[in-house]
């Protein structure tokens, strides 16, 4: 169970005069802050899968960026079972498992190693690093290129590396931004399968994408932000019903433009 | 700590890129280039020895003693002149032609007795701009004939022997030099060795520094490693000490193979005096100059963190690194220039001072009170700069930039 609240952060602009027209015109730049993400707020229960959605620069990575403690939010909590982890972002981390699109692999070190450097870095035992590998490289069919440097890799492979490395401690939250993008259909297959392995495991995922049919398939619950602030939170079903058998209707109207205008 | 240290070590030790730069060029190259220069250049000047030499004598009627003596000599061949010259210019033109690489005029007061004759002054026509051996073979000749009419001279003159001395150089100064063989060598060389040290330190820590902080952003693994659940200091730690290791280990790789090589090269010409030189500097004196490359490593590992943290990519680090170079070798540089010492100011400019007393330790004329201020002040900033870093590794702007 992750529960987010009220969820904020701004960023120092460092030359306020560089900025574009378009820029300018947010809303949600303020004096010499831009305010990001301004009031965000949504909850995954166990089992659940959320599709977090926005549009570009909504503010989706940095909301995630939040939960993964890599940035600390200004205001409001982000509470793990009940745990605040702003407060204690160390314990927080061994309790995540965090993975973007952009996410990379050390070329010089095999897949293997790649995957054990995380679980040292968490604390994990040797023997147990080992059988943990073992189980995700048959679930993810990953025996054959494990003990090649992973600069070799295909797309896909180095997908299916960074998944392992994401999970290798158990995590009890997963969060991906933006996992699928930039891979190919087989690639992202991976991931999805990932996904409904988790769901099925009971470990709350949370990941942000632009693929409408990907949360058709996989999400129990969405999140729509938009410019800093939720725009609609609830269940898919309640998402679908927001427009008529079009995913995309609904989610334009959760943005609150007018359709038409989009359109042209 | 030592977790992230032994993994970007290992991962340093793949890196075929910075595994050369580190001990490759250092071990064969550089050597190897040097050995083609002194090649090239001894050569060179063999063929100048072993050329031969033309030449036409003017005036060959004064002296048949001397053109005698220069008909000797293998590598002069003596062209008879055909023409007679009218002036010095049409001598000139004849050497600047080509026609011989040198005319020897002989004036016609030329003979052996200095007391009728007075001072004789040979003219030699030659292009001296290039390197030649004319010069030298001709005095070796006209040395020997000279020393002899000065003996005949003094003979005719009755002057005894301290006379003799006396007459030729009335006044010597003679030079007692209190400082011993080690102060005298160690002003020579002892600036030179730290500034090798510190720019060899710089330049091996500057491509695993790059790799370590600009490179994990370009990758895109920074982020990763930044939610792990390990605290920042020690993450930062085990950075740092990658770094300053590869840069102390390409220092002294650098400094061995040098040493290896000046030994290999000279075949043993030498050793003797410089382990002389070495045995008279003393073990604690070494384990001194140690101590004090430790927290100047520090101070130019972290820097170079901090520069490289701060970079978006592997270029723009590699761009934020390379004036660091100029600013080392400035301080350096101060306390390589003749007359500047280990007083004033200069104890107070860190790298300087720390170069200054490394000097200071080879000559063995170490304060070592002053050892003591410079040391903890060395110390002090590195740990500043090693504080900045760890500060500069937690802020959110640094990071995502």
């Amino acid at each position: 169970m992750i529960e987010i609240t009220n969820l904020a952060k701004k960023f120092k602009v460092e030359n306020p005069k560089k900025l574009s027209e378009q820029d300018k015109k947010d809303p949600r730049l303020n004096g010499r802050f831009f305010h990001s993400v301004k009031e965000v707020s949504f909850s995954c229960a166990e089992g659940q899968v959320l599709g977090l959605l926005g549009p570009n620069g909504a503010g989706k990575t940095t909301t995630l960026r939040m939960l993964s403690t890599a940035l600390r939010p200004d205001a409001g909590s982000i509470k793990i079972d009940g745990v605040d982890i702003v407060s204690d972002p160390l314990l927080a981390r061994k309790t995540i498992g965090f993975l973007s699109g952009a996410t990379g692999l050390y070329g010089r070190l095999t897949g293997r190693e790649n995957i054990a450097y995380f679980g040292q870095l968490n604390g994990m035992q040797e023997a147990e690093i080992n059988s943990r590998i073992d189980e995700l490289s048959q679930r993810l069919d990953m025996e054959t290129f494990l003990d090649r440097r992973s600069e070799t890799y295909s797309t896909g492979m180095k997908q299916k590396a960074s998944i392992a490395r994401a999970v290798v401690h158990s995590p009890k939250v997963v969060i991906l931004d933006e996992p699928t993008t930039g891979l190919d259909i087989m690639a992202t297959q991976t991931v999805l399968d990932f996904i409904r392995d988790l769901k099925a495991k009971k470990v709350p995922v949370i990941f942000s994408t632009h693929h409408l049919d990907e949360v058709s398939e996989l999400c129990d619950a969405v999140t729509v932000i938009d410019k800093g602030v939720t725009k609609f939170d609830g269940s898919f079903d309640e998402f679908k019903g927001l427009a008529d058998g079009s995913l995309h209707q609904s989610f334009i109207n959760t943005l609150g433009i007018d359709a038409k205008s989009v359109s042209i | 700590m030592w977790l992230v240290f032994f993994k970007e070590m290992k991962e340093l030790l793949r890196d075929r890129k910075s595994l050369f730069f580190m001990i490759a060029l250092p071990i064969v190259v550089f050597p190897l280039l040097i050995g083609i220069a002194a090649y090239v250049g001894s050569q060179a000047i063999k063929d100048v020895e072993t050329k031969t030499i033309s030449y036409s004598v003017i005036g060959a009627e004064y002296a048949p003693d001397l053109v005698l003596k220069m008909e000797e000599i293998e590598q002069f061949e003596r062209v008879e002149l055909s023409t007679s010259f009218a002036d010095d210019n049409a001598i000139k033109e004849h050497v600047k032609a080509g026609n011989v690489d040198f005319v020897l005029v002989i004036p016609d007061n030329y003979g052996a007795d200095i007391l009728s004759t007075g001072q004789i002054t040979l003219r030699v026509f030659l292009n001296d701009s290039g390197l030649n051996m004319v010069n030298r073979r001709l005095t070796e000749i006209t040395k020997e004939i000279a020393e002899v009419n000065q003996a005949s001279a003094f003979m005719a003159l009755q002057v005894n022997e301290s006379q003799q001395v006396g007459l030729l150089e009335p006044i010597v100064i003679e030079k007692v030099n209190v400082a011993d063989e080690r102060e005298n060598w160690g002003e020579k060389i002892g600036a030179f060795f730290p500034y090798i040290i510190f720019i060899l330190c710089l330049q091996g820590a500057m491509l695993p520094a790059s790799d370590l902080g600009a490179g994990e952003k370009e990758r895109g693994t920074l982020e990763t490693l930044l939610i792990s659940p390990i605290e920042r200091n020690k993450l930062v730690m085990g950075k740092f000490l990658t770094i300053a290791f590869a840069g102390v280990t390409s220092a002294l790789i650098t400094v061995v193979s040098m040493a290896i090589w000046g030994l290999v090269l000279s075949q043993g010409v030498g050793v003797e005096a410089v382990a002389n030189f070495m045995a008279a500097i003393g073990a604690i004196d070494f384990i001194l100059m140690f101590l004090m490359l430790v927290p100047v490593v520090a101070i130019l590992a972290s820097t170079l963190l901090s520069l490289s943290i701060y970079a978006r990519s592997f270029k723009e680090a590699q761009g934020y690194m390379q004036p660091l170079v100029f600013i080392v070798i400035v301080p350096v540089l101060i306390a390589m220039m003749p007359g500047i010492q280990l007083k004033g100011i200069y104890a107070w400019i860190p790298l300087t001072n720390v170069a200054l007393a490394i000097k200071e330790l080879i000559k063995g004329t170490m304060d070592y009170m002053q050892l003591f201020a410079i040391f903890a002040s060395t110390t002090l900033i590195a740990v500043a700069l090693i504080g900045f870093c760890i500060y500069w590794f937690k802020q959110e702007k640094v990071l995502f930039r």
